[in-house]
């Protein structure tokens, strides 16, 4: 679509770091790092996706021999890792960096400069784990990595060092973030911003940060633990030391069950937000949006073992947790009915972002009935480690992460870029992948059910499980379709999509009251807030007419930061050399625990450290 | 919706919602994240506790060898840390009133009594290997070794952090203004200070 | 009318015309976990269909009332503003206590079979022993002193009571068409599990958890038979090897009048099973006869052996470090072969029982299962252990098949 509004002057830069790469490597501006993070992400996701085409490609009939029993184990372990740790999480931290801030009032985040050292290191963290591809030694031990067979008794080679040093530099970029976000959402909202005010995705990415701080660390020390055994000699998961190798599950897992609904609230945020938008009236039942989504982060640190029924705690254990289990079921389920409450009644108007966000919402209810199906233990004991459970987790991953924050791609594109997304092809997306997702994971309840279990290369002829094999690759193939269409859309949209104004969808909240996209200092003024959809009368939106885009892009280019006095964070190089040095380091670990290369990375990092620390952000004014 | 103009961008660039620095938010958020962080190393500790096959224990005489624990040298080391939070809370009020010559003093003995906190665990650590409990010993050891040593490592990052303000107080002087960020350092201090009163208490103390 | 037995009647029905599917279904599917055959297995069957009963009806309800919605309440020309609506608290209330009954209505049958699966077995069980290996398993009888591997043979009728340990790392114990999975966790502390066969079958085993190289294929093998011939495997199990040891061993304990070893391949004219108890080879099902490609760059160049020759070759190789034959070898690191021959499958259910798979197994057993810890014996390849030519390989194999 050609833009017919003559696009706005732009305005000379006037900093060297404020054009072409280098702007983007010393950026501490929440937006482009938010840019940086939808971008690499996606990447990721279409990483993880092509490893994903090969396991689905080998497993399309019987006794496949595309690639090796070695390459496959790496292939799936890399796939789950790669989806959870670099595509959905860092998906979420792209509108965690590029929203919330904008949907509060604020300039900034609370540390624009450890904001930019989470992307960095993020980055690092993932290519350092990807490297293990050049040298065909990825980790091979599963995500969930489980010991003893992770230890360097059963896998002596490179392929868990990776494992475990990447995890633990990804760690470091999800709980700066943590605590970064944490701070801004309770020390920056702009008056009148009350907590019961704000746009339920900040509420979800609020509490997502809560179980982030709170669960990573276990991670942290679970795999501390695995490390020191691989580098150091350590016993903790020896068995021949009386180490107990139900250490790491329980570990593990007390990470493992908040991590879920860390990968699935911000998209149910998402879905608070384009629901409404696109129903033309407000969310149904917010204060019970909120309280559900507390509950639910609550209730996700007590259920930990329901991913353990099978490993023998005794009836005791399984019942107190399959009731929590259960228990937890019920505010994910209040959800879904608020967000049918919120259409029902409205004038619903089916975008791409709209489609996605139903899509979600009848996706995760059968991902969430398949979980009610695993709380309960003798039932799980035939559907856990089988086909159903990938099916479980693929519904709500996929059809629940994945098409939230897809929804939310479409929805804030224009905001980020300027531009929207072309719908048709959105459409086109949108359906390749819903159909290609229900092809390729419905059938497998139904392998799983019939007895295929999971993480296996190859199954042989006459078990009952070719056709439903059959049926998901084709599924999975045209996913990638689907993904294919959505990168040019991304790709053409950027250069030549329809400009747009402040608010092209007629949206509610207070981000919308910016220009498209924002000028590096969000608000000229902060905004004094006195509604929860600031942007909408008290009859609603403005019209219901108006085909998108609403409004016209702005003429006159917005004054800049020096002009209105407003001090802006000055661009600077060390959050990335923080992050290499500090790289460097866990460089040094893994190439043969190369002393002297740790000291220089650990030496390196102390000096950027400090010399940051003792910079003020600003400069004085 | 409205907008409001505050008296002008500078004031409204400082605001913040809840009265409190950004610094203080963030610390509280890192403390709460670091229990989970402690709690999961303690729990670890105690549930290994008296399930290592070799090796000698903490407290009682195992396959013939001496418990490796000195709770008299381990309670002069704790002392020495308690301390430590007092001459931190010394600091912190004459930061708060200006007062630089005791601002310094007291941020340098507490400087000093951490450092010689870490001194009694290099002792320690280097007795213990010398009788046989090394981290790749037995269960003993290796929870041992890294919950404490993850301890002194936090001890160390503040003991920098320590050395950094004093620096800066030479450089430009501390004063009132300062007297947040002080603060944030403090509260990290006695939080490590806490924690070792946990370990100490679960890990020496309770047989 | 309370909700505990108000869905009695239809679930019922509901139940028998599911079975009557799955029955139908079971011919096409014969992993399936639906209908399962032992108590414990029938137990999880009705948790099993109440849940895909409710969860049916969920689904139907909600993606019913959302297609409801998107229809009914998509933008038409003309629409006017809809009313701006927040919420409604009475709603609130029914769509949280809904599911909440519901979940009761799972709750309490799930605990309920909790308890009463996980209760101790009945003091007459059958005990077996199973020890999950990289990637093989071991059984032990130890109320028989029978130790076998890979093939499991159970009596219908009499509740079978497992110890489940593990040589390594985790694995997990599952028949699908038995009963629910469990996880060999410890070395030291068996886990248990317990079930009662009710019907007499070959039913297909597989680690379900993943343990490394070779997960996929750590398969096994389940005979349910009548008690009389588990009476009659079992006692033959008990003996020593069919074929007559070689005078140099050590005190041979093989009893019986075991006929001389016949030349080699002859296996496929099935023995009666009188003699040893086994499965009838021409009696099993499709799905239990393994169809795993053979890898392309091992072959061998003969195709039959002398046992005789095979014997002496066995215990004078590598073999006997680690496998045991009664009264000749005492190796323990790969699993037992006394009776070896009159197992339906080698390499833990991956290839046929048969000379070719055989000879190809002992010339290089990486090259046909990945991982395997067992090193190649052919002549020449890299990390063999033995340096056996093609023949006596045959011959090997000769010696192997005849082990009944």
């Amino acid at each position: 679509m050609a833009t017919t509004v003559a696009a706005p002057p732009s305005r000379a830069a006037t900093h060297r770091y404020e054009k072409g790469i280098w702007s983007w490597l010393t950026t501490t501006d929440h937006k482009k790092i938010g840019q940086l993070y939808l971008y690499t992400s996606l990447t990721w996701f279409l990483v993880g996706g092509i490893e994903a085409l090969i396991i689905r490609t080998q497993l399309f009939g019987p006794n496949g021999r595309l690639v090796s029993a070695d390459t496959y184990n790496q292939l799936f372990t890399m796939h789950g890792t790669t989806m959870i740790f670099m595509a959905i999480m860092p998906l979420s931290a792209a509108f965690f960096n590029f929203l919330i801030p904008l949907q509060i009032g604020a300039r900034d985040v609370a540390f624009p400069r450890l904001n930019a050292f989470s992307y960095w290191i993020f980055l690092c963290g993932s290519l350092f784990i990807n490297a293990s591809w050049l040298i065909h030694k990825a980790p091979d031990a599963g995500w969930f990595s489980y010991a003893p067979l992770s230890t360097r008794t059963f896998n002596p080679g490179l392929n868990m060092d990776f494992w475990v040093i990447g995890i633990q530099i990804l760690g470091v970029s999800t709980l700066a973030a943590g605590f970064n976000f944490i701070t801004t959402i309770i020390n920056m909202r702009a008056p009148g911003m009350h907590f019961m005010r704000m746009p339920v995705f900040t509420w979800a990415a609020f509490v997502t940060q809560f179980q982030i701080i709170l669960a990573f660390p276990i991670l942290t020390v679970a795999v501390v633990f695995l490390l020191f055994d691989r580098f150091f000699g350590t016993q903790f998961y020896e068995p021949a030391a009386g180490a107990d190798p139900l250490l790491w599950q329980h570990l593990f897992w007390l990470f493992g069950h908040p991590e879920v609904y860390i990968l699935i609230l911000p998209a149910f945020g998402l879905v608070s937000e384009v629901l409404p938008t696109f129903s033309r009236k407000p969310l149904f039942g917010y204060p019970v949006m909120v309280y559900s989504l507390i509950l639910i982060a609550f209730l996700g640190f007590g259920v930990w073992a329901h991913h353990m029924f099978a490993v023998g705690m005794g009836p005791i254990a399984d019942s107190v947790f399959s009731v929590t289990t259960m228990l937890i079921a019920i505010p994910t389920g209040v959800k879904i009915f608020n967000w049918l409450g919120t259409m029902w009644g409205g004038s619903l108007r089916f975008t791409t972002a709209m489609l996605f966000a139903i899509g979600l919402v009848c996706l995760f209810t059968i991902g969430g009935i398949s979980g009610v199906m695993h709380a309960s233990p003798p039932a799980d004991l035939q559907q856990t480690d089988s086909y159903f459970v990938v099916a479980h987790f693929h519904y709500v991953l996929f059809g629940g992460s994945m098409m939230g924050l897809f929804a939310g791609v479409y929805y804030y594109f224009p905001k980020v870029t300027g531009r929207i997304m072309n719908e048709t092809l959105g459409k086109w997306h949108f359906w390749l992948m819903f159909i290609g997702m229900n092809l390729t994971f419905f059938p497998m309840h139904f392998a799983g059910l019939d007895g295929m279990p999971r993480r296996i290369w190859s199954y042989d002829a006459n078990q009952g499980w070719t056709n439903d094999n059959h049926v998901s690759t084709i599924g999975a193939y045209i996913l990638f379709v689907g993904m294919l269409i959505f990168v040019y859309n991304m790709w053409r949209s950027r250069r030549s999509g329809t400009r747009v104004g402040n608010n092209p969808w007629d949206a509610p909240t207070v981000e919308w009251s910016t220009p498209s996209p924002p000028p590096p200092y969000n608000y000229a003024k902060i905004p004094q807030i006195t509604s929860r959809y600031p942007m909408w009368t008290r009859e609603g939106p403005h019209s219901i007419s108006a085909a998108y885009p609403v409004g016209a892009p702005a003429e006159a280019p917005e004054p800049t930061a020096e002009e209105l006095h407003i001090p802006m964070p000055t661009p600077t190089l060390k959050p990335l050399l923080a992050s290499l040095a500090l790289t460097l380091a866990f460089i040094g670990l893994i190439w043969h625990k190369q002393v002297p290369i740790i000291i220089l990375g650990l030496a390196l990092f102390a000096v950027v450290l400090l010399s940051w620390v003792l910079t003020p952000l600003e400069p004085e004014h | 919706m409205a907008t409001i103009a505050l008296p002008d961008s500078h004031a409204d660039h400082h605001y913040t919602a809840t009265g409190q620095t950004h610094t203080k938010i963030a610390i509280w958020a890192f403390i709460g994240s670091e229990c989970f962080f402690f709690a999961s190393l303690i729990s670890t500790y105690l549930i290994y506790k008296g399930r290592s096959v070799s090796g000698p224990c903490p407290h009682t005489v195992c396959r013939g060898l001496h418990p490796i624990l000195n709770i008299p040298v381990t309670s002069a080391s704790t002392f020495v840390l308690l301390m430590s939070s007092l001459s931190m809370v010394l600091a912190h009020s004459a930061v708060v009133r200006g007062d630089r010559k005791y601002s310094r003093i007291w941020l340098a003995t507490t400087a000093l009594l951490g450092t010689t906190f870490l001194g009694f665990q290099a002792y320690e650590f280097t007795s213990f290997v010398h009788e046989g409990l090394k981290i790749t010993t037995n269960l003993f050891g290796s929870t041992f070794f890294t919950l404490t040593g993850f301890h002194g490592a936090h001890v160390t990052a503040g003991v920098l952090w320590l050395v950094t303000m004093l620096f800066v107080d030479m450089k430009r002087g501390l004063g009132p203004r300062d007297a947040i960020n002080v603060d944030v350092m403090a509260l990290y201090w006695h939080f490590v200070d806490v924690i070792w009163v946990a370990i100490f208490t679960l890990v020496y103390l309770i047989q | 009318m309370t909700v505990s037995h108000h869905p009695r009647q239809p679930l019922r029905i509901a139940v028998t015309l599911v079975l009557a599917l799955a029955l139908v279904a079971c011919s096409g599917y014969p992993n399936t976990t639906i209908g399962a055959h032992s108590d414990v297995g029938r137990e999880i069957d009705s948790l099993t269909y109440l849940l895909l009963i409710l969860g049916g009806i969920v689904f139907v309800f909600v993606e019913g009332l959302l297609v409801y919605i998107l229809i009914k309440f998509r933008e038409r020309p003309g629409d006017t503003m809809p009313a701006q609506t927040h919420g409604n608290t009475t709603l609130e209330v029914t769509w949280t206590m809904v599911p909440a009954v519901i979940l009761a209505i799972i709750a309490v049958p799930s605990v309920r079979t909790i308890f009463r699966t996980q209760a101790k077995a009945v003091p007459n069980a059958l005990q077996v022993d199973v020890i999950g290996h990289q990637w093989w398993w071991e059984f032990r009888y130890p109320q028989y002193k029978v130790v076998t591997a890979n093939e499991l043979y159970l009596p219908v009728g009499r509740t079978v009571n497992f110890s489940l340990r593990t040589a390594d790392v985790i694995h997990s114990f599952w028949i699908p068409q038995m009963s629910g999975k469990r996880d060999v966790v410890h070395q030291d502390r068996p886990n248990y599990m317990w079930f009662t066969p009710e019907s007499s079958f070959v039913w297909n085993g597989a680690c379900a958890e993943y343990c490394g190289a070779s997960h996929s294929n750590m398969r096994f093998r389940v005979f349910t038979v009548p008690p009389a011939q588990f009476a009659t495997w079992i006692t033959h199990q008990q003996q020593g090897p069919v074929f007559p040891a070689p005078a140099a061993a050590s005190a041979d304990t093989s009893k019986g009048a075991a006929p001389a070893a016949p030349a080699a391949a002859a296996v496929a004219a099935a023995p009666a099973d009188t003699a040893t108890g086994t499965w009838p080879r021409d009696k099993l099902p499709t799905w239990t006869v393994p169809e795993t490609p053979l890898p392309t760059d091992v072959t061998v160049a003969a195709s039959s052996g002398d046992a005789t020759r095979g014997a002496q070759l066995f215990k004078t190789g590598a073999c006997i470090g680690c496998h045991t034959i009664q009264g000749v070898s005492p190796g323990i690191i790969g699993p037992n072969l006394t009776h070896v021959g009159s197992r339906t499958t080698i390499a833990a259910g991956l290839y046929p029982n048969d000379m070719r798979h055989l000879m190809m197994w002992i010339k290089d057993a990486r090259a046909m299962k990945p991982g395997s810890i067992m090193p190649p014996m052919g002549k020449g390849l890299p990390e063999a252990m033995g340096t056996f030519t093609d023949q006596q390989i045959a011959d090997i194999a000769a010696y192997i098949s005849s082990l009944k």
